[in-house]
């Protein structure tokens, strides 16, 4: 990435020199802009990243500039000087789409600092820009992307059975045979895959609102982990209670459907670990909701894969299937099954060394006292 | 059994399809090279030299295989092997066509030298491998 542009617009020349001096040691290239006309054409020339621009000048003003740069590029961060600090004049800025405003006079810290704020905050606008965008192509594409997935593994068998009818799969009676072993296994984890879509589109609000109850987030996670526990010992991978003893309120949930979620969030901690990693588990209750947290010390998860990890589209575009037997689905059904509770859940990870992820569940009304 | 045994790179992200061609392409004494996506088949298309190239048209993402047959026929970095024979193999027969709105060489993309639907038949495989390896 080039050093951001950033373009200076003000009629005194002393000010945008300041500017120039003071921004030039922190990386960035300038440009300036002597009135407001010469300025527009630059940001239609130039597109910088970001424009500092003093409301008052003769011609066109600060404001008509904010108004056609909005037209130019939105995306562009905005912040304006102003000679007159007067609260009505930078509201004007502001909704006509400035990032912030700078009351002269400023300090070069001041400006330093609400520019990079700015660019900030352009880059994390740009981000999620892109990030919808790719979603939407994937969803434009979602047939192909969903039939590639159903007939892939389909193919592969037809394909093993082309080799085993033409007599060419080997000389002995074992080489077909694996390919058949193959073969089946592409078959169940079709089936896993066609069972988590259903499961998937199943789901319904409504009708785990309607389940819910009363629930002992404790014994639940205490069985799940004595459920676990042999496949935690396959992986080489040590499953711990971190949570606190202590008594605590009831979850308000559907048994069987959080039941999914843990066990979905435990086994990718137990699959996803290194070896002798560790998984841990803890509950706590928080004033308004129970939090629990599933903490793994496995390869984490990249900064930009961590916001697509709950998306289906994600999922099925990363063809996660075609290597394992899971669909890769695991992680969709679980935000799902959460969100129909009004739970949240959520996901952070250092990559290297481990990922976390975070349910919170409402609590149940305190039981009524019988009289 | 094919007369000119020859070496062929299979570009395909599905390691049983890339295994039971492979199966068919030795029964005809070929020698075969695979790679998983893209960019390891670009390496691999230059460092190995192959006589043709099977490639699947749809990898992890949409249409992967077209610009990857685009790449080679036209950039230059790929000038020492352009004539390399390629063929498409696809299980879905409409995007050869226009169904999901992408003619790859009406769209200026260049095309492949020969086209085959998955699963492919053993005896037609190489017939059309022979065929392109001949002219």
């Amino acid at each position: 990435m080039p050093e951001p542009l950033v373009l200076i617009i003000d009629d005194e020349e002393s000010m945008r020199d300041a500017c120039a001096q003071i921004l030039l040691k922190n990386k960035y290239r300038i440009e300036v802009a002597g009135d407001g006309a010469s300025g527009l054409q630059k940001i239609r020339d130039l597109r910088p990243d970001a424009v500092i621009v003093d409301l008052k000048m003769p011609g066109t003003s600060g404001f008509e500039v904010l108004e056609n740069l909005r037209l130019i590029d939105p995306q562009i961060a905005a912040i304006v000087i102003t000679g007159y600090a007067t609260v009505d004049s930078a509201v004007e800025a502001m909704k006509k789409g400035a990032y912030d405003f700078l009351p002269k006079p400023f300090t070069p810290e001041e400006l330093r600092l609400i520019l990079a704020r700015a660019l900030d905050h352009r880059r994390l606008a740009l981000e999620a820009e892109a990030l919808r965008r790719e979603k939407k192509l994937l969803e434009e594409n979602i047939i192909t992307m969903v039939s590639h997935q159903l007939r892939s593994p389909l193919v592969a068998i037809q394909q093993y059975f082309e080799v085993i009818l033409a007599g060419i799969a080997g000389d002995t009676a074992e080489k077909p045979k694996e390919m058949i072993r193959r073969a089946r296994e592409r078959l169940d984890a079709l089936l896993n895959l066609i069972n988590d879509w259903l499961d998937l589109a199943r789901i319904d609000k409504g009708k785990i609102i309607g389940k819910l109850e009363p629930l002992n987030l404790l014994s639940l996670l205490e069985k799940l982990m004595e459920f676990m526990d042999p496949l935690a010992k396959e992986f080489g991978v040590s499953l711990e209670w971190t949570g606190s003893p202590a008594p605590m309120a009831e979850a308000l949930g559907d048994k069987e459907t959080l039941e999914q979620v843990f066990t979905n969030l435990i086994s990718n901690a137990i699959q996803y670990n290194k070896p002798q990693g560790r998984v841990s588990i803890s509950l706590r209750e928080d004033p308004d909701c129970l939090v629990v947290e599933v903490q793994d010390t496995g390869i984490g998860i990249s900064r930009e894969h961590l916001p697509l990890i709950f998306d289906q589209f994600f999922q099925i575009s990363r063809g996660e299937s075609k290597k394992m037997k899971r669909s890769g689905l695991g992680l969709a059904i679980a935000k799902k099954i959460v969100e129909a509770h009004n739970g949240q859940i959520e996901a952070s990870s250092t990559p290297g060394s481990g990922s976390t992820f975070t349910v919170r569940l409402p609590k149940a009304p305190p039981a009524a006292v019988s009289a | 059994m094919t007369k000119n045994p020859s070496k062929i790179l299979v570009i395909d992200d599905d390691p049983d399809f890339v295994e039971a061609v492979t199966v068919i392409l030795v029964s005809a004494s070929h020698q075969v090279i695979t790679a998983s996506n893209p960019e390891d088949g670009k390496k691999k298309i230059l460092s190995e030299k192959p006589d043709l190239v099977l490639l699947d048209i749809m990898m992890d993402s949409l249409f992967d295989g077209y610009s990857f047959c685009h790449a080679v026929k036209t950039s230059k970095e790929f000038e020492s092997i352009r004539n390399t024979p390629i063929i498409f193999v696809s299980a879905v027969k409409e995007i050869a066509g226009s169904r999901f709105g992408f003619k790859g060489e009406e769209q200026g993309m260049a095309g492949p030298d020969d086209y085959i639907d998955k699963p492919v038949k053993p005896a037609e495989l190489l017939a059309r491998i022979d065929k392109l390896l001949r002219t």
